[in-house]
């Protein structure tokens, strides 16, 4: 009885109060969509760290003929060179870091060159001679890049030593500095959806003022008076953050499964099931917000 | 029932306390009157009965328990036991008069049953038996106030509280009220009413406590409504110096 009672309550409540109650839903979307957007880039960030991680390598890049290096100056690499370069490598001192490596000659640097940029006018305008042969280098330990660095830049026939990784590291700062901008973005806006919320519960309070009144009267329970004003701010809420899921769980879908990955072939996305994580932390986070805002706006405005 | 002991309240600092010191005892199943003029402290006097105010000093009794020692959680109990009218009656418009009786079990969780069998014999005691589907507004004033009456003690509370119900109807209305007001008496609750209207508590005979600057000066058994009162009732004196009322008043003496 009573529950059906409170039920009829939240129900009427928010009929009454339907463009403020619309409102509330709006804002909490939005905010929980930027809330989750952070979320999702930040998730975006590991799953291509633990992909890219495992694949980065150092490249010792060996000197070419258009070589302008130091090292370089005695014209492209020799044979000589390129031996004594692998020697190193396996020796005790430097394979303790590493864990394989292979040898990518001018040949089969043309030939990657042109799958990864198969799309592009770039192709035609780069001949074989102008790669660089390389050590591809697999670290044990990714952050000892320098102690290679340091071993073999200044060695004869070698043009340069460069760390995928920092490339990566670019990307990712940039991914983070994004994934910051929009949680601030939604701190402001659940700001709003808290202030919001509470001037809808207000005014929802006051334009039921007469039933409260007679509630308080006839001695009904707190309960009974207050948790029809909570339950209709955290259900507005709740729709709001179930609509950001959604919006969220739409993005990834069509968008990032569909449109970026096949543009971005060797980007690991996240896949839309995993946004179903961040949807029911938003839901808990807009029925939270919305709970408490509601229970202390009506400690001050709906006496009992 | 109620006892009043050496209470004073006071809302400001400064000001004259709203009641100064008043000590009163109403029995179960009495029917008092409570008079005076506006700012004499019939409200304050009500409401402190409620707990919807605290006493500044003294203590108020209510069915036996001092209200100032009942937990705020606990103060709706304490309400279930008292039923209240007012002067411009606190109908919800929107719901008929079957709904506006209904709501004041809903709101406690009575169930559906208990409802449909109650709430129709609360409207018979009032008087307004067949009209459960009207709305408050297609009611007289008369009948609007049978409806809140009905509300009041639709849940038999031991205590009705009555602040003006008549204030607002005209005097052969309010003489049916009175009627209905002294059946739920005569039925054991105890009555408290606030009231202005010197015909009525002339035409009652019950207990008169008389407020005046928030000091019982008056307290009699089957009293009339003397016109001790300043301003309002100063006026209403001279009016009727050559008239009945002061007959009615010197009668009263003997």
């Amino acid at each position: 009885m009573r529950l059906l009672f409170i039920l009829g309550e939240i129900g009427s409540g928010l009929r009454r109060n339907l463009s403020m109650v619309i409102s509330v839903v709006l804002v909490t979307f939005v905010s929980l969509t930027f809330v989750g957007a952070a979320g999702m880039l930040q998730m975006q960030i590991n799953q291509m760290k633990g992909y890219w991680y495992d694949k980065v390598q150092v490249a010792v890049f060996l000197c070419n003929d258009g070589s302008t290096a130091v090292g370089c100056a005695s014209g492209p690499a020799t044979k000589e060179q390129q031996e004594n370069l692998q020697a190193m490598l396996e020796s005790p001192a430097v394979k303790q870091y590493i864990n394989d490596f292979q040898f990518e000659s001018q040949a089969e640097a043309y030939t990657h060159f042109k799958e990864q940029f198969s799309n592009s006018p770039i192709v035609d305008s780069v001949s074989e001679d102008q790669l660089p042969a390389s050590f591809r280098i697999n670290m044990k330990n990714p952050e000892k890049y320098q102690i290679i660095s340091e071993t073999f830049s200044s060695q004869p026939g070698v043009e340069t030593v460069s760390d995928q990784r920092q490339v990566l590291e670019r990307i990712f700062s940039w991914m983070n500095g994004a994934s910051v901008a929009a949680m601030g973005v939604a701190v402001v806006m659940i700001f709003c959806a808290v202030l919001l919320i509470t001037t809808t519960i207000r005014l929802s309070a006051f334009s039921r003022r007469r039933e409260t009144g007679i509630m308080r009267l006839v001695g009904a329970s707190k309960t009974v008076i207050q948790l029809p004003f909570i339950l209709e701010g955290v259900i507005a809420a709740v729709v709001g953050a179930v609509l950001a899921s959604v919006t969220l769980w739409l993005m990834a879908h069509f968008w990032l499964n569909g449109e970026l990955s096949t543009q971005f072939l060797n980007t690991p996305f996240i896949s839309s099931a995993q946004v179903l994580v961040i949807a029911p932390v938003l839901i808990a986070l807009g029925a939270g917000l919305a709970g408490i805002s509601s229970l202390l706006t009506l400690r001050r405005y709906l006496k009992v | 029932m109620i006892r009043f002991e050496n209470v004073t309240k006071v809302y400001e600092q400064n000001a004259r306390p709203a009641l100064d010191s008043v000590s009163l005892e109403i029995n179960r199943g009495e029917f008092t009157f409570l008079v005076g003029a506006s700012g004499s402290g019939k409200s304050t006097f009500l409401r402190l009965i409620l707990k919807e105010d605290k006493a500044s000093s003294g203590s108020v009794y209510v069915a036996g328990q001092n209200v100032a020692n009942i937990s705020s959680w606990r103060v709706p109990k304490l309400r279930r036991g008292i039923g209240v009218v007012f002067q411009d009656f606190r109908l919800l418009p929107q719901k008929n008069v079957f709904a506006n009786v209904a709501f004041a079990m809903q709101v406690i969780g009575k169930s559906r049953s208990i409802i449909r069998e109650t709430v129709p014999e609360v409207l018979k005691t009032v008087g307004l038996e067949g009209k459960e589907r009207r709305m408050p507004h297609e009611l007289s004033g008369g009948e609007q106030q049978r409806v809140a009456i009905a509300r009041a003690v639709v849940n038999r509370p031991g205590i009705l509280l009555a602040d003006e119900p008549t204030g607002n109807l005209d005097p052969i209305t309010s003489m049916g009220i009175m009627g209905v007001l002294d059946k739920i008496n005569q039925n054991g609750t105890t009555v408290v009413m606030a009231t202005h209207d010197d015909d009525i508590v002339n035409e009652m005979r019950r207990r008169v406590v008389e407020l005046k600057n928030g000091k019982v000066i008056r307290d009699e058994a089957k009293a009339l409504y003397t016109s001790m009162i300043p301003v309002v009732g100063e006026s209403r004196r001279l009016r009727d110096a050559s008239g009945e009322e002061l007959n009615r008043a010197q009668g009263a003496q003997l």
